[in-house]
């Protein structure tokens, strides 16, 4: 074979297996957006093989878990307290559950939910924690009941993955847990029974519903709808259209909830009835709650902004951010906190007026 | 271009899914098929310019300026050219219809992967390849013992064996030696039988190295696009069964 031919086929073998490679990207595809946690003085997140807690102060790193990446392993669901605030529960995309110090980042126990032959199980949101234990819904359609030691307690099985964390309501004592099979289920957080499942609610479930004190449970779906279910006769309440897939979880805000979808329209709606009071398209899909804070609405888009709005859908403002903001900001202390994604930072923390004090890509990045 | 060009393969990929009670590991095999026989054209327009390339190459008018004109390649390539024009041969005939269907290729193994979206990223991705079809999501990917947006292991006596990626290269295997021409060898020298040799001994393993650690969806595809491709010669008659048993008899046309 001449020199030529043999560069020219090495060539061929290499761009197939590239072309393949950039195809697939990664090899098991895990890709979420940083979860992120905030006390009065730490901030703890996770994005992908490693979570970090670092000072809300500075930005300094105080320590990452695991220490080592494990290969395979990946975490993007935000890292949760127990009740008791002496473990943070970390749920990784690969059948793994962790509960480690939050002082330390050392671990205290973890989880292996029993090998599948063919399916992993991927916790792609946080597990709720409460004094009755800890349930983490993963892809494998199961929402898993752990006590605080880590020991299993329960499964519920659903007919497709779980997406959402599970929330808890007062009312009824018990845990709503949605799924992408469209349904809404109530659980007894003791046992795992079924109290009651929802209608169909015509599409695929991916976030946690909001739950009013009047006992309204109110659930973004892939079918363009956010829908109001009565928590006690178990009845839609009302339905609001939206432009696209309504991602995000609705957000109460006194007696309105803000809604919107992945075209990017936000709207906020009369709690009681779901009409609409104002809409605006700030640009850029929404694929995660708003916070409110200090009376003004900060929604994140993918457009690599961060829009300001107050209640009465004026738009106060505009803070541009290196990369896309999958992720909603969160509030910790007197900052707020953005994870980006496709950017150099993992975390940005802006102060009162807008103007970030601090970035952290990670020591070693 | 190339986004669009990938929105429509999802579309007909989901389209597919849906017409056949959504079973995506049958939607990927019919797929494939109906890629293969869509580009047949170029498949048997290549073959054909291959064939020619190889009875040029053994032809002794071929082999005599080799030789004549091997210390003199301006010559050499000069001669060649004519010969390839009096024959009405185009020297790269058989590399366009090849370059032509490398994007659809690389296209249909997009469009399978980005359909099979599992983490919240890709399904970002999908959304803005569908105009609707949030009905269609999650993606059933559970097929046979597989789960096709995952790496295969079928687990023999607590052993996880991947089943698809030795699939995969056989029928690679399988394949390639079928499409070689007899004897494989033009006898110009063996460049092209040293190459063929390459490409045959090399690619079933590359292929089964992807399969056994990419999603396993893809490897489906390489035994579904190996199978498809070894029908369509034997259909034609094109099918070099010798390369494989060598005591059996010739059935080439």
């Amino acid at each position: 074979m001449t020199k030529m031919k043999k560069i020219l086929f090495i060539t061929i073998l290499a761009v197939l297996a590239l072309g393949l490679g950039a195809c697939t990207g990664r090899r098991v595809v895990a890709a979420g957006w940083s979860g992120v946690t905030a006390d009065e003085e730490t901030v703890y997140f996770s994005y992908g093989p490693q979570a970090y807690a670092v000072s809300l102060k500075n930005g300094v790193q105080q320590w990452k878990y695991p220490a080592e990446p494990i290969s395979g392993v990946d975490f993007y669901a935000a890292p949760v307290f127990t009740p008791d605030g002496e473990q943070l529960i970390l749920a990784s995309y690969k059948n793994e559950i962790h509960s480690i110090s939050p002082d330390s980042g050392i671990k205290n126990w973890s989880y292996s939910v029993p090998a599948d032959s063919r399916t992993s199980a991927r916790f792609i949101d946080s597990p709720l924690t409460s004094e009755k234990g800890i349930f983490a819904p993963a892809s494998n359609n199961t929402l898993y009941a752990l006590d605080l030691n880590g020991n299993l307690l329960w499964e519920y099985q659903t007919e497709d993955p779980l997406w959402a964390s599970p929330i808890w309501s007062e009312n009824c004592e018990c845990l709503y847990q949605v799924s992408m099979d469209h349904h809404l289920y109530a659980l007894d957080a003791e046992s795992g029974s079924l109290r009651w499942k929802s209608e169909d609610l015509g599409g695929p479930i991916v976030s946690p519903p909001a739950i009013t004190d009047s006992g309204l449970i109110i659930v973004s779906t892939f079918n363009n709808e956010v829908i109001a279910l009565n928590e006690s006769s178990q009845e839609v309440e009302w339905r609001f259209t939206t432009s696209n897939w309504a991602w995000a979880s609705p957000l109460v805000n006194g007696e309105q909830v803000y809604v919107s979808d992945i075209s990017g329209n936000f709207y906020a709606l009369e709690l009681a009835t779901g009409d609409i009071l104002w809409q605006i398209q700030p640009g850029g899909g929404i694929y995660d709650a708003p916070l409110v804070k200090d009376e003004l609405i900060y929604i994140s888009t993918d457009t690599s902004s961060l829009v300001i709005v107050n209640q009465e859908g004026v738009v106060q403002g505009n803070q541009p951010v290196e990369g896309k903001l999958y992720a909603g900001p969160i509030s910790g202390g007197d900052k707020l906190l953005l994870a980006p994604s496709e950017s150099e930072y993992y975390l940005i923390a802006l102060n009162q007026s807008g103007v970030q004090t601090w970035g952290f890509p990670p020591a070693d990045k | 271009m190339w986004d669009a060009f990938i929105t429509l393969m999802i579309n007909i990929l989901l389209f597919i899914y849906n017409l056949i009670g959504q079973n995506f590991g049958w939607a990927i095999i019919i797929f494939t098929v109906l890629v293969r026989v869509v580009t047949y054209p170029l498949t048997a327009q290549q073959t054909k310019s291959s064939k020619a390339m190889q009875e040029l190459q053994n032809s002794k008018k071929w082999q005599d300026i080799q030789k004549k004109y091997k210390d003199d390649k301006e010559t050499l390539a000069q001669k060649q050219m004519e010969i390839y024009k009096e024959m009405g041969i185009k020297p790269f005939g058989s590399c366009l219809p090849l370059l032509i269907q490398f994007p659809i290729i690389i296209g249909l193994y997009q469009a399978i992967i980005r359909t099979l979206a599992v983490t919240p990223l890709q399904l970002v991705n999908l959304s803005k390849h569908i105009n609707d079809g949030a009905n269609l999501i999650p993606i059933n990917s559970q097929f046979w013992w597989m789960e096709l947006s995952e790496p295969e292991r079928l687990p023999i006596f607590g052993i996880g064996i991947p089943i698809l990626a030795i699939l995969v290269v056989i029928t690679s295997y399988i394949q390639t030696k079928m499409i070689s021409p007899s004897g494989g060898a033009p006898s110009d020298g063996g460049q092209g039988a040293q190459m063929t040799q390459a490409m045959t001994l090399y690619m079933p393993f590359l292929m089964g190295y992807l399969a056994l650690t990419f999603a396993s969806g893809l490897g489906l595809y390489f035994i579904a696009s190996n199978l498809a491709t070894i029908a369509q010669y034997m259909i034609t008659g094109q099918a070099n069964f010798k390369n494989i048993l060598p005591k059996l008899p010739n059935f080439n046309r």
